[in-house]
């Protein structure tokens, strides 16, 4: 493991983080040997960037956001990860906490866990070394994940 | 262990042959002759977990002589129904508990020569609620799955096996078990 890959694994943080949205205009996504879950691809926002700013103490410029809804039988798996180079900033936006997570890998080895805590954000460097997925949300609860999800460089 | 009795080739045959969304064959009321449960009840469990799946199973590469007899009693009827020469298999046992899952997976994987997929499920203490088989139709373009639909559900009633064929298009999952225990034994026939 480089130097590089090694400080992205022990820089990953989760912050308090009071942003919150609504979102509308959803679509399906159903290949399910990748995943199961809605989306919809929203505009930067700056209280995003803004909270980036505020904990990593540089500028950054947002080059993806796109905002991910769960329901009880939905995930999406490590292969459908598309693997991207930057900051990724996932702000928990659920109604409620739930029994879910989104882990984050590297040799395959879950090196980072981020729960469904609302008020929460996470930071985690991005390499090609590092996958996601996002557990599979059980059928034995009512709960709705909702996850806004932005890329920085 | 296991003596199979007489069943209808001809039927299974057409059965595996008009499958769909791909080739498949349903065997109920292959009930071992020695005590199974005695055998299994000797082998350990743990927990795996992965984005794919959660569940309790036997090690990889456990229950030798279970797998050896097993294969002896249905790689010939399973080489005449499905046109695929086997003649081993491996084995795992497998304990889906609430709340546990086995996502999509196609089981299909270069090198590893798999040919016929199976679940043998058996008897209960706790009959499971949901836990079934449910098979998907796909379809494929320049080698990906660009589309993916549910196509059926199979249920996992003691002493039934299910076989099916391993390809890139045998999409399939182990839906989330809501109660009850699920028991079952699990792998592939090879050549």
């Amino acid at each position: 493991m480089s130097l590089d890959e090694l400080l992205a694994t022990r820089s990953a943080v989760i912050v308090p983080c009071e942003i919150t949205a609504r979102f509308t205009g959803f679509t399906r996504y159903a290949l399910y040997d990748r995943g199961s879950y809605d989306f919809v691809d929203v505009p930067a926002d700056p209280r995003i960037a803004a909270l980036v700013e505020q904990v990593t103490g540089a500028k950054r410029r947002c080059v993806a956001s796109r905002v991910i809804r769960l329901v009880p039988g939905d995930f999406i798996l490590a292969r459908h990860d598309s693997i991207p180079t930057g900051l990724e900033v996932v702000v928990d936006v659920s109604p409620a906490p739930a029994a879910a997570e989104v882990h984050y890998r590297q040799h395959g080895q879950v090196f980072f866990r981020m729960p469904c805590e609302p008020g929460t954000a996470a930071l985690v460097p991005r390499n090609p070394t590092v996958s996601s997925n996002h557990t599979y949300l059980s059928k034995l609860h009512t709960a709705e994940v909702v996850r806004w999800i932005c890329l920085f460089v | 262990m296991w003596q199979l009795g007489p069943r209808d080739e001809a039927a299974l045959t057409s059965a595996w042959r008009t499958a769909t969304p791909f080739p498949y064959v349903v065997l109920d009321g292959v009930v071992p002759t020695g005590d199974l449960m005695e055998v299994l009840d000797e082998e350990g469990v743990a927990r795996y977990e992965a984005d794919l799946f959660a569940f309790e199973a036997s090690p990889p590469n456990g229950l030798p002589e279970l797998r050896a007899r097993f294969a002896e009693a249905l790689a010939p009827l399973l080489s005449r129904v499905t046109g695929k020469q086997v003649t081993r298999a491996d084995m795992r046992a497998f304990a889906y508990r609430p709340g546990h899952y086995l996502l999509p997976h196609t089981d299909h994987q270069e090198g590893l020569d798999r040919l016929l997929a199976y679940a043998y499920y058996l008897p209960s203490p706790e009959p499971p609620q949901g836990g079934e088989l449910e098979l998907f139709r796909c379809e494929l373009a320049g080698g990906e799955l660009v589309r993916t639909e549910h196509a059926l559900k199979i249920s996992p009633r003691p002493w039934r096996l299910v076989v099916f064929d391993v390809s890139d298009v045998s999409l399939h999952q182990v839906c989330e078990v809501l109660g009850g225990l699920r028991i079952s034994l699990a792998g592939w026939f090879y050549a």
